[in-house]
């Protein structure tokens, strides 16, 4: 139930940050537009050019979230509240995460029919492999994202802390939903870039562990 | 409950701040710490409410540690801080709601609805926060803190920004906690206000704890 109560503060806390939703969508839409003229109106190789704009907008677009979200819990003090509840640790980890990827998800529904229209890619047949891919970098992107951004909270210098920590981790599994969107798009199957996959899944639970493991730590070690 | 404090330390790089502070709180005790501006006083709050660890030093409830179960102890002990430590995009209805059923209150709401109007504060219930008073938001925050209704309170500063109005009815909210086995331990410049308490004063300087003359 944990988990649950902090998930729902934290979408509410978002939803009625009506404008920095405005700011990132139009962020990102304006990003995958302005690469799609760059690249265009002749594509090489649409494929290649869309999946790489699509997640190099989310790429961007996701440190701009984590970085107002861990806002959202230092303005006030509201995080250091939570953690004098006595609530479990990692039950307000899990809502966070679960919280920070659904953000992003939102992004990525808004984003992807954009990307297909204006670098005509994609179809209704891979639609759902895509949507995994998806799921498969959101989930590394949430999970490490919500424990860098504890480590970093409290601290001056947080945004960069964050950028530092996080530009590392993220780029393989960057890389990863790249080249399987790109093959999706390409050749309709993720068969000869399926090994992104396993390295995907590794980091996504490599994170998770590491979270269920440090979180606490981390945590107090905010002070 | 029984809070103890004994040979509390603390230092910010070079600048030792507390030097051995300690200090016994018991149920249904209300305590007054006093000390001049930068003497400490809000490190030593921040320790006993253990949103900050000492550097050497014990802290105990009922003479257990507290960092051996953080949890529980946290559960037991109620803070305000200088900080209000609530979300200003949420309502004070929702934030206390959320805080309250965190730390384990089944009827988080009712309690939340009733401590609202004590402070006056219902016509408010449902604002955001964000454009709410110093005053206003303080209220709020002292209403977190004693909605779980916890076996200690540590209040940094509570009259801060609190009318006299407000500052009755925290004195009467402080009074039913002491008749229910609440040690309260508050830090205030403000004598004339917590004077009808009739607390036991001590005086934190140098970065010891000693019985205010």
């Amino acid at each position: 139930m944990t988990a649950l109560r902090v998930l729902a503060k934290d979408l509410r806390l978002h939803a009625r940050d009506a404008r920095f939703i405005a700011t990132l969508s139009l962020f990102s839409l304006s990003l995958v537009l302005i690469l799609s003229v760059a690249f265009g109106p002749f594509f090489r190789d649409p494929a290649r050019e869309a999946s790489a704009t699509l997640w190099a907008a989310l790429f961007f677009a996701g440190v701009l979230g984590l970085t107002r979200a861990l806002d959202l819990e230092s303005e006030s003090g509201g995080g250091e509240a939570l953690r004098l509840t006595g609530a479990d640790p990692f039950a307000i980890y899990a809502g966070k995460t679960i919280a920070n990827f659904l953000l992003m998800a939102v992004l990525f529904v808004l984003l992807l029919p954009c990307t297909s229209i204006f670098f005509d890619v994609g179809n209704l047949a891979v639609l759902p492999t895509v949507a995994g891919v998806a799921a498969l970098a959101l989930i590394g992107y949430a999970a490490w994202g919500t424990l860098f951004a504890a480590l970093a909270r409290g601290l001056k210098a947080r945004e960069l802390l964050l950028s530092i920590l996080l530009f590392p981790t993220l780029i393989p599994l960057w890389i990863g939903a790249v080249k399987l969107t790109r093959s999706l798009w390409a050749d309709g199957t993720i068969e000869p870039v399926r090994d992104w996959v396993k390295i995907m899944v590794v980091i996504d639970v490599l994170g998770l562990a590491l979270a269920a493991w440090l979180y606490e730590v981390i945590q107090e070690a905010e002070e | 409950m029984t809070l103890g404090a004994r040979g509390i330390e603390k230092r910010f790089s070079s600048q030792v701040v507390l030097r051995g502070a300690s200090i016994e709180l018991h149920p249904g005790e209300i305590l007054l710490l006093r000390g001049p501006n930068g003497s400490g006083k809000t490190t030593f709050a921040r320790i006993l409410a253990t949103t900050l660890a000492a550097d050497a030093g014990t802290v105990t409830l009922d003479g257990e540690p507290v960092r051996r179960r953080l949890g529980a102890a946290r559960r037991a002990i109620g803070f305000v801080s200088h900080r209000p430590l609530l979300y200003l995009g949420l309502t004070p209805l929702e934030n206390l709601e959320f805080f309250g059923r965190l730390a384990g209150v089944t009827d988080a709401r009712l309690r939340a609805e009733r401590l609202l109007e004590r402070f006056g504060l219902t016509p408010f219930a449902r604002t955001a926060m964000e454009r709410f008073s110093r005053g206003m938001l303080q209220r709020v925050a002292l209403i977190r803190a004693l909605l779980p209704a916890p076996k200690v309170l540590i209040l940094d500063e509570p009259y801060a920004g609190l009318d006299d109005e407000g500052s009755s009815t925290l004195n009467a909210l402080l009074e039913e906690a002491r008749g229910g086995g609440t040690a309260s331990l508050v830090i205030s410049h403000d004598r004339d206000r917590i004077a009808p308490l009739t607390p036991r004063e001590y005086l934190l300087k140098h970065g010891v704890i000693e019985p205010s003359p």
